[in-house]
């Protein structure tokens, strides 16, 4: 980094100083100052075609786009001069042209970039006296639907599959005003991360068929989070409204999926929001199932489990904090652990490096692993007669149901009670990813923190919790009450998470000791 | 002992009671043919109510007898009694209605601010009272019964001198 040249200028009246070739616009941005823009996004090349990032440097004789001019030493650059104002509102002008005013029904107002610099820069009445331009909707393949008419043609989404996908699908239909995205002959967005066009529009022309008319964007309440559905371990912001989650999308982070999610992860949310869930702690008597308080059910699971040894099938679904405290119970009571991932097939985004929807679809495979649970495509077949099964919400697979039977009795920590587990003797109801706090480790050993969107169902309890109360009732210290405790005590207690905090995680994690080199290796 | 009520003897013009009477008839015939009379005979009359008052809603309609919302959501977002609710939903001809669209006239105060946001001048405030109703949910008022209402809208402007100068 040291030979890096720095350069000095001025933005608005800030001194920045940026490394020199970068854009005004990415300097503006690093001094704090947004330039409006349309068809420049980060990721993809520069296009410099939509002119709304127009602005105002001394000395030179006409306006700069702000995209693809490279910073100078000693540059002066007026964003908001009244030269540069007077441009973009002309170009919001032509924007308008042709844009119909119909934000009420489309899906992208509240979010849209051009009602948003229209209402700050742009002419508040039209002057165009002619018809405006009519296209029909057109269904594009895969999640994504096009409305013609609201698109300004920034071609990001254009650029996106040609240079991030690498699969040449749209493109730039006939010239002038009557320019359209097109598809090629016989193409469709059928990638497996074509969606991310949906999150490039800057305007509602490309539109997800999943969220289409269900929520508005103001309504929704955003949380960080990350994808549950693959190893990648890719950011994400969960929406929810009313409690429900709605919608997901990428989070940027530049270390794993910079501002990409790929579709079957976006779109597999929906389990998050189900309602046939475990919603008090049961407790077997006789043939029936009865409802007890946490204190009684964890009494019952302890007297079950005492001087039993534990088998604990854990999912890889669940958080560093709950399979760190289920191993513990393991290591209590001699038993072992194991668990199952479900597969499906590979798909890269060959424009970033070392991203992928990958084919072992559980978000916590390496921790699970480092915490000595066993990856078995038959994970019960090491199971004793005398054993107690723990489940841990891990889905049971209708040849797991012959090996369920065989236990000595069954207890099931999870969100739902499996069919093939009814005749548990104890059911600890657990929280979702969407309900709780809590940390995954990715395939490359980065660990990342995830906050909770949603409310619980009834008297659910992250599996954390519930586990580490019923170590105590084991003889074990007593349990913890936050995940930042719980993480905590896991970084006290194994190496590769020394050191490491919620805080010193921050939202962008953390790699594991002695992981940094593997994933380095892997993005060279 | 027996109680002494002592009456004390008064003039006549103090005790009588038919001048007081023939004062109040003479009021009475007064009102009876007063043209300036300002009672009215309600329900049979009824009083002229201006054209900026604000009652109970009223959804507008196209051509077709389909409510004019889209299910834009700037309702729900702008009451401040929070009595819209609204979900919004896809027709066969893949336009934006609102699947379900219920006011609760109990919990609104007629601000108006609904018909002012309103992009598409579908939902109204009424020229309207007389709302009486069995039971509460009866003042939830679901679509079909606010397209059903027939009062008159509230003016919020004059249509004249739409900006008031």
């Amino acid at each position: 980094m040291a030979d890096v040249q720095l350069v000095n200028l001025t933005i608005e009246g800030r001194q920045v100083s940026v490394p020199a070739g970068t854009s005004i616009l990415e300097a503006a941005k690093a001094a704090g100052v947004l330039i409006p823009h349309y068809c420049y996004h980060p990721s993809l090349s520069i296009a410099g075609n939509c002119r709304m990032c127009q602005v105002e440097v001394e000395k030179l004789p006409k306006l700069a786009p702000a995209c693809a001019t490279a910073v100078a030493e000693g540059q002066v650059v007026h964003v908001y001069s009244e030269r540069a104002l007077e441009a973009r509102k002309g170009v919001l002008e032509f924007l308008l042209l042709n844009h119909p005013l119909d934000c009420p029904i489309c899906d992208q107002s509240g979010e849209c970039e051009l009602q948003d610099y229209t209402y700050r820069e742009g002419r508040a009445e039209g002057r165009s006296q002619e018809p405006k331009r009519f296209n029909p909707v057109e269904d594009f393949g895969g999640d994504v639907l096009y409305v013609t008419n609201r698109c300004i043609l920034c071609t990001r989404c254009v650029r996106f599959m040609d240079e991030v996908a690498k699969d040449t699908v749209l493109n730039v239909s006939e010239r002038g005003d009557r320019a359209v995205i097109g598809k090629f002959e016989g193409k469709d967005l059928t990638h497996p991360w074509a969606s991310n066009v949906v999150d490039l529009c800057p305007v509602g022309a490309l539109l997800s068929k999943d969220f289409l008319n269900k929520a508005r964007a103001w309504e929704l309440d955003r949380t960080p989070s990350i994808c549950p559905n693959c190893t990648q371990g890719c950011n994400t912001i969960l929406e929810t409204r009313d409690n429900v989650v709605v919608r997901m999308r990428p989070r940027t982070n530049s270390e794993v999926n910079r501002y990409f999610l790929c579709d079957e992860g976006r779109l597999d949310y929906r389990w998050m929001n189900r309602t046939d869930r475990v919603e008090a702690p049961l407790v077997r008597r006789g043939d029936r199932l009865v409802a007890v308080d946490w204190e009684e059910a964890l009494k019952a699971a302890a007297l079950h489990l005492n001087g039993k040894r534990a088998f604990v099938l854990a999912s890889p679904k669940l958080s560093n904090e709950s399979l760190w405290m289920l191993s513990r119970l393991v290591e209590k009571t001699g038993g072992r652990g194991a668990f199952r991932v479900a597969h499906g097939p590979e798909a890269p985004l060959p424009g970033v490096p070392d991203l992928a929807l990958r084919a072992e679809r559980a978000p916590n495979v390496r921790a699970a692993e480092l915490f000595g649970f066993t990856k078995s495509d038959t994970p019960l077949s090491a199971l004793g007669s005398d054993d107690v099964l723990v489940i841990a919400d891990h889905e049971l697979a209708p040849a797991d149901a012959e090996a369920v039977q065989r236990a000595a009795s069954v207890i099931v920590i999870g969100t739902t009670l499996p069919e093939a587990a009814r005749h548990a003797l104890v059911v600890l109801p657990a929280t979702n990813v969407a309900e709780e706090e809590g940390t995954f480790t990715n395939l490359r050993g980065r660990v990342q923190r995830y906050l909770q969107a949603r409310s619980a169902p009834g008297m659910a309890r992250p599996v954390w919790w519930s586990t580490g109360d019923l170590l105590a009732f084991l003889g074990e210290r007593a349990g913890y009450f936050l995940a930042s405790e719980a993480f905590a005590a896991l970084a006290a207690a194994r190496p590769e998470y020394a050191g490491m905090s919620y805080d010193t995680l921050g939202l962008k994690g953390q790699l594991l000791a002695g992981a940094a080199a593997p994933a380095e290796a892997a993005r060279s | 002992m027996a109680i002494q009520v002592k009456v004390l003897d008064r003039p006549l013009a103090q005790t009588s009671y038919v001048r007081a009477m023939l004062k109040g008839m003479a009021i009475t015939f007064k009102h009876l043919v007063d043209p300036h009379k300002k009672t009215v005979q309600y329900p049979e009359q009824k009083w002229d109510i201006s054209p900026r008052w604000r009652g109970t809603h009223r959804m507008l309609t196209d051509e077709n007898g389909k409510a004019k919302c889209v299910a834009c959501g700037l309702c729900p977002q702008i009451c401040p009694a929070n009595c819209i609710k609204l979900v919004p939903g896809e027709d066969e001809e893949g336009n934006r209605y609102p699947l379900v669209y219920e006011i609760d006239e109990f919990r609104c105060i007629f601000c108006g601010y609904c018909q002012e946001v309103c992009p598409e001048e579908a939902i109204h405030v009424g020229r309207h009272y007389e709302n009486a109703e069995y039971s509460r949910a009866g003042f939830v008022y679901d679509l079909e019964r606010l397209m059903a209402q027939t009062h008159p809208v509230c003016e919020m402007w004059d249509p004249a001198d739409p900006k008031g100068e």
